[in-house]
């Protein structure tokens, strides 16, 4: 048997789950209060097609990179990670360290600065635009997490950025 | 058809990319003409390169610097002895410098004549050349504005909400809706670095927004021999961002009377510009039902393939032809049956204002089934540039009839399974299945109207059933993990030559 906790809403909600495997293919899985016998079948590397109670419900599993999944059933997406003990605790631990005051704003997709909106020592409100970034041919504004003051830019404008590259600090 | 003679198109070069080059390619193929891809740092691996028959690489990654390169194109088909080129829509398929550098070149150009182009290419010209050729037009700047000053008189003068809009335009880029005075001078700012990056032309003008306008278009071909005929027309009033999402043929509003109208304006059009070759005459439609022409785009559409499925005519032979020399259809000859309705498939993010959304595209799985057209221009483990256009497909259905094509395509989007980037599939599928779109009582402010009600919603009573595949999966995967290192471990010791060499020790007393 196996045993898990499903993070959902950006890990602010936990959710414990247990495998175990009945036969091949047949498992039974308790999430919460629920008990569910399902027999899943894979239809392709990202395809998990289960029978519950004789009815044919298709997941398509994406996985994201760190641990980060998104499930698709029907048209309802459900971004969550799937944790085991071990991975629980280092992340419980992980997260105390995690710093309120400073917060990163990092570029969303691989692009280019086109323009840098603010300077350093500029007192800023949460979803104000702090610089306009290119990709794909359209233009973009990251937006400040929160109110606060732009305490460092890394980011000139012209600049090519990586996904998730450091633009700037706001505190 | 009729010729005139000339050696017909024996290879040809498509200077595009993505899935209209590849498009283009299976015409070709189905015609038996050559192809050649032509591919930047970042397309080595495009689907494009690989369904042509010989491809040359142009260049670095940014399009500036390679698909926009004119002397590029050109040198590519020198080298590989083509004697023609498509363009495509986008980079420099409405450039007339472009299309007079391969007549220089004794290539032929798979489109207008320069001429038309010049007429039609920059917005302001064909405003005033429509004018003329008594063809209504929205009320907007004669001429494109070079200072920003004076565009926002301008602006204040006509009243507000303007639209910002790239003299070069097309396809939304550099176009900005304007409802204030006092967001003018930031939005223009966009809207030139915008066109400067798509078309390498930042000239800008600026024009009335019509309230509530539809979106409706009429395609439009004609040959050398001066014929010119409509095909009929495309809706296209599902925009967001001044980007079309969902295209249909028929419109609801058109009825035969006004479409026969519309149709004769658009011929009326082509003809004044002495066009050949595929065209669309873009109009908006008002609340009144009044229609005014907004631009001629001097190119085959992305939306080309409704038009496709409602006359039953495969509009890239049809260039070709006309290219080589043949005839339109007669106008008594073109029929139109049924409905079609194209979805456009981005890499974006709709729960994260439409972000585009570039990297690897882990496992793809394209609908099929009756009624369905895919024009993809991606495969699984293609990695989607940051450079280019973030769509990805096309996904058409036909029907006999508007509810039907409109059922077929959700089913079909149902299907569509994209992994490893996000995708405004479900997005498309909440546009086709709201009320507004059913009863065809939409305009061009349908995305924003309804933005809170198209954007994805999880149904809650799903999450455990998405738990549930999570955790089998993961489970599978831990046991799959435990498996694989049991056998190393298992065989690695039955193996072990110092476990062989203890056995045959104490066997047979030492190892020979």
């Amino acid at each position: 048997m196996s045993s898990y906790v499903a993070l959902l809403d950006g890990g602010k909600r936990e959710v414990p789950v247990e495998v175990r495997e009945l036969r091949p293919g047949v498992y039974e899985v308790r999430t919460g209060e629920a008990l569910h016998v399902v027999d899943a079948h894979d239809y392709g590397e990202h395809l998990l097609q289960m029978l519950v109670d004789g009815s044919c419900r298709l997941a398509v599993i994406d996985p994201r990179g760190n641990g980060q999944l998104r499930v698709r059933i029907d048209d309802s997406v459900f971004p969550m990670e799937m944790l085991d003990e071990r991975k629980l605790r280092l992340r419980r631990a992980a997260g105390k360290f995690t710093a309120e005051g400073k917060q990163f704003v990092t570029a969303a997709m691989p692009g280019k600065i086109v323009k840098v909106l603010v300077k350093v020592g500029d007192a800023v409100r949460e979803g104000q635009g702090l610089m306009v970034v290119e990709a794909m041919k359209m233009e973009n504004e990251m937006k400040s997490p929160k109110d606060g003051k732009v305490v460092e830019i890394t980011a000139r404008e012209g600049q090519t950025v990586e996904g998730n590259a450091k633009l700037c600090a706001v505190e | 058809m009729a010729t005139t003679g000339r050696k017909p198109i024996a290879k040809l070069l498509v200077a595009n990319r993505g899935e209209i080059a590849v498009r283009v390619m299976r015409t070709c193929r189905e015609m038996g003409i050559r192809t050649v891809a032509v591919y930047s740092d970042a397309d080595r691996g495009s689907l494009h390169v690989r369904t042509a028959d010989e491809a040359v690489h142009i260049g670095p990654s940014p399009s500036r610097e390679s698909y926009l390169v004119v002397e590029r194109i050109v040198d590519a088909c020198r080298r590989t002895g083509a004697d023609a080129v498509h363009p495509g829509y986008g980079f420099l398929s409405e450039k007339a410098t472009f299309a007079r550098a391969l007549v220089e070149a004794g290539i032929t150009f798979v489109g207008p004549l320069a001429e038309s182009m010049d007429a039609m290419g920059v917005k302001t010209t064909a405003r005033a050349n429509m004018k003329r050729a008594g063809v209504p037009t929205v009320p907007g700047s004669e001429g494109p504005i070079a200072d920003p000053e004076e565009a926002r008189r301008f602006a204040d003068s006509i009243g507000y909400p303007v639209m910002i809009k790239a003299a070069a335009g097309g396809g939304g880029k550099g176009m900005k809706r304007c409802d204030r005075a006092e967001d003018f001078a930031g939005l223009w700012a966009s809207a030139k670095r915008e066109s400067a990056g798509a078309f390498g032309d930042d000239r800008l003008y600026v024009e009335k927004f019509l309230e509530k306008p539809r979106h409706v278009e009429i395609q439009v071909f004609a040959d050398e021999h001066g014929n010119a005929v409509w095909l009929g027309e495309r809706e296209c009033s599902v925009q967001r961002r001044q980007q079309k999402v969902i295209e249909e043929s028929p419109s609801c509003i058109l009825d035969e009377k006004m479409r026969q109208a519309m149709g004769e304006v658009a011929v009326r059009a082509a003809r004044a510009v002495n066009y050949r070759g595929a065209g669309t005459v873009e109009f908006l439609v008002d609340a009144h039902r009044s229609f005014y022409f907004l631009e001629m785009n001097t190119r085959l559409q992305v939306e080309h393939p409704v038009t496709e499925l409602c006359t039953g005519l495969d509009l890239v032979r049809l260039q070709i032809d006309v290219a080589n020399g043949g005839t339109v259809p007669r106008q008594e000859d073109v029929v139109r049956r049924g409905h079609a309705i194209e979805a456009r498939i981005y890499a974006e993010d709709p729960a994260k204002q439409f972000m585009p959304s570039p990297g690897r595209i882990t496992y793809l799985r394209i609908p099929g089934g009756p009624g369905i057209r895919d024009d993809s221009g991606v495969y699984t483990g293609w990695t989607v540039p940051q450079f280019y256009d973030p769509m990805l497909s096309k996904l058409l259905a036909w029907a006999p009839t508007r509810d039907q094509a409109a059922g077929r395509l959700v089913r079909a989007l149902g299907e569509y399974v994209l992994t490893g980037i996000t995708s405004n599939v479900n997005y498309l599928a909440r546009v086709l299945d709201h009320p507004a779109f059913r009863s065809g009582e939409y305009d061009t402010g349908f995305c924003a109207r309804y933005e809170k009600e198209l954007l994805p919603r999880a149904d809650e009573r799903l999450e455990h059933l998405a738990v549930v595949a999570a955790a089998i999966q993961q489970h599978r995967r831990d046991r799959a993990e435990a498996e694989a290192f049991a056998i190393r471990g298992g065989s690695q010791a039955a193996t072990s030559r110092w476990v062989k060499l203890g056995r045959s020790r104490v066997l047979r007393g030492g190892l020979r």
